[in-house]
């Protein structure tokens, strides 16, 4: 490691030292409690799984189906050798190859601001033990034709530390696609933290697709600065995992700058999702579209809150922000926290959450139209997931989630066909 | 087919229907009418099993089955189809995709085979024609974002679709203009035939200048307390529901 590398992860390593995990004495972390983590992990929770090989019939079978991409393979937190051959204009190097490589280059997808929103110890853990990612480049002008798809593969106990970067161009547009899975029976953690540079016109398309392996931890966050016309449009999905935790923090910090953060999260049993969002509106005349949807079931729980900042002088500012959240049973329990913070005079805002159950005039009409009570449920839980999908870009990808989540609802599969 | 004897049936506790006596046969077209509040809905609905209306009393034989013990669903299988005075908006289900599970559902329960796509699309085409349904409405969400008389229209579209050996129609005229209306009664129209019988819940006649009923029934306070034929009808719109009321209680 070179010296510049190993100072800054020493520095991180310090912050995590003095800060710990958060824990839910943090307000931001009141109902996520990461003691779960180390009470499963050990108070040595971060210490990285083993490299491990996948057969290509398992990564098929991981893949989504029918997704014409640039693929790169994360087993356990490390790339696999094997790039696609990219477009002019377009550069991905590994993490891992930057820090042997280009100690300038890695100490930019390291870089770590405390001062950044819902900033905690585990981004310095992050900071400190990332072993490989994915740098992407796109060059000014480019417009990718293909969506680069990171696939991560968790396939035993242990902690994958990722950490990517992607720094669009002026005028570039590209779609990535993060999408973490896993077949380890052991309980695990993906631990990543994306960084996202838009310059001004860029745009990028970000799926963040979290099915991971019922035991799993997963620790997310993507960090994004956007510059004048620039756009970023988000989708990320909770589907996997024990215990989730994803942070979305956009700065708007260009004139006309515009974002949209769609989520679903639909999980039961005992599991675990909280989806922090922040959106800073920095600049006037920016526009943040924001619909995050829940459907819980069994005894899951949960969290979403969504902070709007709009900073003084950020006049014209256009901000819209839903949560809705359908509770399947009586024992799951969602907690949403809308929050919108004006600063500027000239501002349009509208927020909401809703947490409700079924509506019966719905599941009757159906019902009197011949579908009996468990597809007419399942058929107005699927619409109401969906609903957060519709802006996706891929069909490939909208139909492989629309299909994993009709697979977790009861009888499910006998809706295939809506999809 | 349908016969109701001495229906009672309440909603939170109060009585709205207080002994129903009525029979339909097949190729029949009923019209039942009736001041606001007499219990016209809440027999369509009780008849179509919507959830919350309690039956205390009497008897519902359709076609030699005791109807009060089917759910919404099997009554949908039976044949029986509502026409809702109020359709649903269901965002994000998709009508041709309702349809053609409803369909399935009910032709999987007569022991027939599934339809395919296509064939399904087939019935969908000549069905479209029946009540002038536009197909940018049929693949739209259930409903959403429909006016008032495309809704309606869809409603008898379903029907037309459905082919119930029971239609029962709440108050399908209500809302509508009347061209509106004369297209949703050509459908109704051409919809009758001798295996089906038709009930028509109305407030107002003109519904029947364009669907002729073999029978009208003057529904009142939970009762049914006068039935004519379609000059009944004629009647009760030039003098009102009042003469008749008195007339009972004598």
């Amino acid at each position: 490691m070179t010296q510049p590398i190993k100072m800054l992860r020493d520095a991180a390593w310090q912050v995590y030292e003095q800060t710990g995990l958060p824990t839910t004495r943090n307000e931001d972390w009141k109902y996520t409690d990461l003691s779960r983590l180390t009470a499963v992990l050990g108070e040595t929770w971060w210490t990285p799984s083993h490299a491990a090989d996948l057969d290509k019939e398992t990564v098929e079978e991981q893949s989504i189906p029918e997704l014409d991409a640039y693929r790169l393979i994360f087993i356990n937190g490390r790339f696999q050798e094997d790039m696609p051959n990219l477009p002019e204009g377009v550069s991905v190097v590994p993490l891992s190859t930057l820090l042997v490589s280009d100690a300038d280059k890695a100490a930019k997808a390291l870089e770590m601001d405390e001062k950044t929103p819902l900033f905690n110890g585990a981004i310095a853990v992050n900071t400190a033990m990332a072993s490989d990612g994915a740098c992407i480049c796109i060059a000014d002008g480019v417009k990718l034709d293909k969506p680069l798809y990171l696939l991560h593969v968790a396939t035993s106990g242990g902690a994958s530390h990722i950490r990517h970067g992607i720094w669009m161009g002026r005028g570039a547009t590209a779609h990535v696609i993060e999408h973490y899975v896993g077949n380890s029976t052991d309980a695990g953690l993906t631990h990543n933290v994306t960084l996202v540079h838009l310059d001004e016109a860029a745009t990028l398309y970000h799926d963040r697709l979290q099915l991971e392996a019922e035991k799993q931890f997963h620790l997310g966050r993507v960090d994004v600065k956007q510059l004048r016309n620039s756009r970023f449009v988000s989708h990320s999905l909770a589907l996997g995992a024990a215990l989730s935790r994803v942070d979305i923090a956009v700065s708007l910090s260009g004139v006309n700058a515009s974002c949209v953060l769609n989520g679903l999260y639909l999980i039961g049993g005992r599991q675990h999702a909280d989806h922090h969002t922040r959106i800073d509106h920095a600049s006037p005349d920016c526009t943040s579209q924001e619909t995050y949807k829940g459907v819980l079931s069994g005894r899951a729980h949960a969290v979403f809150n969504g902070k709007v900042v709009v900073h003084e002088g950020a006049d014209g500012t256009d901000a819209k922000q839903s949560n809705g959240n359908l509770l399947l049973s009586d024992h799951a329990e969602v907690d949403t926290k809308p929050e919108l913070e004006i600063y500027a005079d000239e501002v349009k805002c509208a927020h909401g959450a809703t947490v409700g159950q079924l509506d019966l005039e719905q599941l009757f009409y159906l019902q009197s139209r011949g579908l009996d009570k468990t597809s007419a449920k399942n058929v107005l839980t699927f619409a109401f997931a969906d609903d957060a999908l519709t802006q996706m870009i891929s069909a490939p990808v909208r139909r492989y989630l629309e299909r994993a989540a009709l697979k977790r609802l009861p009888q499910g599969d006998e809706l295939q066909e809506m999809v | 087919m349908l016969k109701i004897e001495n229906l009672h049936a309440s909603v939170d506790g109060k009585e709205i229907l207080k002994g129903i006596d009525l029979e339909i046969n097949a190729g029949e077209v009923h019209a039942i009418m009736g001041p606001n509040g007499s219990g016209k809905s809440t027999l369509s609905n009780v008849l179509a099993g919507r959830p919350g209306y309690d039956v205390t009393e009497g008897a519902v034989h359709y076609n030699d089955k005791n109807l009060l013990e089917l759910s919404p669903e099997e009554r949908a299988w039976e044949g029986i189809f509502l026409a809702f005075q109020y359709p649903v908006e269901i965002p994000g289900v998709n009508n041709v995709y309702l349809l053609k599970a409803g369909l399935n559902a009910i032709r999987k329960h007569r022991g027939e085979s599934e339809l395919d796509a296509m064939d399904f699309m087939s019935i969908i085409r000549e069905k479209m024609k029946l009540v002038d349904m536009d197909e940018s409405l049929v693949r739209r969400s259930v409903n959403e974002g429909f006016s008032g008389g495309e809704k309606k229209r869809n409603e008898i579209f379903q029907m037309a679709v459905l082919e119930p050996k029971l239609a029962i129609l709440d108050e399908t005229d209500s809302g509508l203009d009347i061209d509106a209306l004369k297209v949703v009664a050509g459908g109704v129209n051409k919809l009758r035939s001798k295996e089906r019988a038709i009930v028509m819940i109305t407030h107002y006649q003109r519904l029947l200048d364009y669907i002729e009923p073999d029978a009208v029934h003057v529904l009142a306070d939970g009762r049914i307390v006068k039935t004519g034929d379609k000059s009944l009808a004629l009647e009760l719109e030039k003098r009102g529901y009042d003469w008749v009321l008195e007339e009972t209680r004598v």
